[in-house]
């Protein structure tokens, strides 16, 4: 048990050291690069000059204690955050070069080369089928032969489809909660995007669900580039190539996950994977 | 770790029994009681009334016996005994009674019963109905041989059947089955003749009036100009149809005639036990039976023929009488027409207020004043539908579009889209609250997940948002449903009429007669129980039609529920 003392003590801005960086570099380059960024819901700030570069085709994992900004950093990736009122951002994210805040971004557009996984699994009140080529409908994709297509290699892709394969014209809705996340994922892959992003995917599964996913999500690195957001730190060890600590809003430390959880330089990064705090 | 148990002292005392005259609100059952009985109060008041529609309404039209009276002063009566109360006779009545009575009646408290007979006859008698107090009558009997006999007009007769006559054929005495014998011949012939008027004749009539119309039009686009070779080319045209159509009415006056001819050789005359008699023909009777002599199978068959005659028929004697079929199927169209109306309305305006407006003080006070909309006096709506869609709107469609039909109305005056319209005006608010509801009960990480796969707003609200507020929606629109079923005040001004000869849909091209005025269900039970001739005689009809217009409603519901629950199981299934 930890002791009172032991506990963080309110701490200002001044006393952040700069962020640690000791990351693993892919081979193919940088796919999202945040560079100074900061974001305030109305007067409060949540989010303290993140400067961090995401490998192409690696899993990146975003650690930290509850409300340290790791879901609003994700969110600001594919600019979810906008559906919130008095919303300001400073700093600047880029997917290949191409800058994701500013008045000419098409957000629709944006979010399309972006899929994204939630918390609770949120299959669409539809079929099976329905649920995986609702991105093609929204392009207004109509051939069947072409929809087919999609649903059987999103499903393959997403480790489903020899489970639901029969029964593609019933409801999602009759799934397990682990099928419906990896239903997520399916619609997600169905779009062909470039990042997956994934919002604590697992939180709500069981063990069983939980290792399919991050078997799912190993078999993905490398065809795309994954964040995933975790409270789960031996996910984070088991499953990520980087890992990012955040803690009040600020980038503490990021680098190789191996390095992370055996010799982390951050002297609160240290206490967090340790467990003293968080 | 010290022993937290060593220095308690032990209880003794008894300490969770309840004391007599604890708090109350420590006790709580009063409470649920309470609740309970309110509960309990409000589903009494609901069976009761149901309860008192239901059983008026089914024995409405159970064919009841016939009592002959004979009074202690010799005279006598014949009647169906309607029902029996207690009176005060006045002192005046009083001092004309024998002692005897009299002080029967005193030792009584001054009260004694009287009974109420329907004695029909109006022709004979000017009145339907006849109080008799139980001290006048000296003796009641059933005789067998009476005859309740419905006619077309002047209600219903009571008494004897003593002639029927088939051409030259005439039969005094006449058994049942003799006069049944002719009844049925003499009835299709009345039918063929109504037929022969309103479909032959009336389509005949319609084209002559829109050959009329056409010379009318012709001259206004003229500008007034009669002698325009335009209008003379129409003029000429509708003069070569009118020939024709001339020449069919008079083939169709003709058939009425010959029809009426044969009609005419059935007759049958009707005695009152007074000895009065009155000789019509066989056909202006609708049903004849004789009442003391039914078994339970043919009261059961008059009591199903009544039902039939009252769904699918026309009223007859100003309303009291026939069927209500026109009222029906008014109520249904109107209801529909509204739903049609208030459904993408209500919707729209929903979904704006709670996807697309920004939140503030003008949405409040937006949605605060949509909220009020629904505690104005329905009344106030019927006087702004008058004046606005009846009056300024339709005025203005017949100035447009109905210019030679001037000045008689088309759209300018009450008429069944009107009504739906102001109707819909009502229970728009209904609508959008319960939609606003639906919508805010979509879960957030739907809409986000259909948001990240890169659909636009639009899209996610279509596919994802309404499909999965549908239900909900679905309940608004009931409760606007039943709601605008049973209004009737706002309708009597801007449409409902006591009697409407054509219905709004109908075999006429366009088919769908919006602009027509109807009959209501609602405005039907106020007409019948307030503005006939005698309140006593159309008293049953109030309770059938009452039952008729709470089926109306809950077949309406049933309906819309059935879609509702098809939905849920379609866009809810199972939450998670």
């Amino acid at each position: 048990m930890a002791s009172p003392a032991l506990k963080p003590q309110p701490v200002s801005p001044l006393e952040f050291d700069p962020t640690i960086y000791h990351i693993t570099e892919g081979q193919n380059g940088t796919q999202l690069n945040i560079d100074d960024f900061c974001l305030w819901y109305g007067a409060t700030q949540a989010l303290h000059n993140n400067t961090l570069k995401i490998e192409r085709g690696l899993v990146t994992a975003l650690i930290g204690p509850s409300g340290c900004g790791k879901s609003t950093l994700l969110r600001s990736l594919n600019r979810m955050n906008d559906l919130i009122d008095g919303l300001r951002v400073s700093g600047s994210i880029t997917l290949d070069g191409e800058p994701l805040f500013g008045p000419q971004v098409d957000v629709i557009a944006l979010r399309k080369r972006m899929g994204m996984v939630f918390q609770k699994p949120n299959p669409f009140p539809m079929s099976i089928a329905e649920n995986v080529t609702y991105p093609l409908k929204i392009d207004g994709v109509t051939d069947r032969k072409i929809l087919a297509e999609a649903t059987e290699a999103a499903l393959r892709g997403a480790a489903l489809w020899d489970e639901v394969k029969d029964r593609l014209d019933q409801s999602a809705l009759g799934m397990s909660g682990g099928q419906q996340q990896r239903l997520c994922i399916a619609r997600a892959i169905a779009a062909n995007p470039d990042v997956l992003l994934m919002d604590e995917p697992c939180s709500a599964l069981d063990p069983i669900a939980t290792l399919k996913i991050e078997e799912l999500i190993d078999e993905l690195r490398g065809s795309y580039t994954i964040v995933i957001v975790t409270h789960n730190m031996q996910q984070a060890a088991r499953i990520s190539d980087n890992t990012a600590f955040m803690y009040l809003g600020r980038l503490i430390e990021y680098g190789a996950t191996e390095t992370m959880f055996t010799n982390p330089k951050g002297r609160r990064t240290e206490e967090y994977i340790t467990g003293r705090f968080g | 770790m010290t022993d937290i148990t060593a220095d308690r002292p032990v209880r003794t005392s008894v300490t969770f029994v309840r004391a007599k005259g604890s708090d109350v609100s420590a006790v709580g059952e009063p409470f649920i009681w309470g609740m309970g009985g309110a509960l309990a109060f409000g589903v009494i008041m609901i069976l009761g009334f149901l309860a008192l529609v239901i059983i008026n309404g089914l024995v409405t039209f159970w064919p009841k016996p016939l009592e002959e009276v004979r009074l202690s002063d010799g005279r006598s009566f014949v009647g169906e005994p309607v029902r029996v109360e207690t009176y005060r006779p006045s002192p005046d009545q009083l001092s004309k009674l024998s002692d005897e009575v009299k002080a029967k009646i005193l030792s009584d408290g001054g009260f004694a019963n009287r009974s109420l007979y329907r004695i029909g006859n109006f022709d004979f008698y000017n009145n339907d109905f006849q109080w008799v107090a139980d001290f006048e009558v000296a003796g009641r009997s059933k005789p067998a041989d009476l005859y309740l006999v419905e006619r077309q007009e002047w209600g219903v007769f009571i008494g004897k059947i003593t002639a029927v006559r088939a051409g030259d054929e005439s039969l005094e005495n006449p058994t049942y089955n003799q006069i049944n014998a002719h009844f049925d011949e003499a009835r299709s012939l009345r039918a063929e003749r109504a037929r022969i008027e309103r479909v032959e004749i009336g389509e005949i009539n319609h084209r002559l009036n829109a050959g009329r119309l056409e010379i009318r039009r012709a001259v206004l686009d003229a500008g007034g100009d009669e002698n325009a070779p335009s209008v003379r080319r129409i003029t000429d045209k509708v003069a070569a149809e009118r020939v024709d159509l001339d020449r069919r009415f008079q083939e169709a006056g003709q058939k009425v005639n010959d029809v009426r001819a044969r009609d005419g050789r059935f007759s049958v005359s009707l005695t009152e036990v007074g000895g009065q008699t009155k000789t019509l023909p066989l056909s202006s009777l609708v049903r004849f039976y004789q009442p003391n002599k039914l078994g339970p199978g043919e009261s059961l068959a008059i009591y199903g023929s009544r039902w039939l005659e009252f769904i699918i028929a026309e009223p007859r004697e100003a309303n009291t009488e026939g069927g209500v079929m026109p009222a029906i199927f008014g109520t249904l169209v109107m209801t529909i027409v509204m739903s049609l109306i208030v459904a993408p309305f209500g919707v729209i305006t929903a979904l704006y207020l709670r996807e697309y407006a920004k939140q503030g003080t003008i949405v409040s006070i937006v949605r605060i004043s949509v909220n009020n909309l629904a505690g104005v006096p329905s009344i106030v709506y019927g006087v702004f539908g008058l004046g606005f869609f009846a009056y300024i709107l339709g005025g203005n469609i017949d100035a447009l579009f109905f210019p030679e039909r001037l000045p008689n109305p088309t759209y300018g005056t009450g008429g069944v889209l009107w009504s739906a319209l102001t109707l819909a005006l009502l229970t728009v608010p209904v609508v959008i609250v319960a939609t606003e509801e639906a919508l805010a009960s979509v879960p957030r990480s739907m809409r986000e997940g259909s948001l990240a796969c890169g659909a636009s707003k639009w899209q996610t609200i279509k596919w994802i948002v309404l499909p999965r507020a549908a239900p909900g929606i679905m309940t608004g629109l009931i409760l606007a449903m039943a709601r605008g079923a049973g209004e009737v005040a706002p309708l009597m001004l801007v449409g409902v009429v006591k009697l409407a000869p054509e219905l709004p849909i109908d075999f006429t091209f366009p088919y769908v007669h919006l602009e027509r005025s109807f009959m209501h269900l609602g405005f039907h039970i106020y007409d019948v129980a307030f503005q006939s001739r005698n309140s006593e005689a159309g008293r049953p009809m109030v309770y059938v039609t009452t039952l008729i217009l709470i089926g109306v409603v809950l077949v309406l519901n049933v309906f819309a529920i059935q879609v509702r629950a098809r939905l849920k199981k379609r866009f809810q299934g199972s939450q998670f």
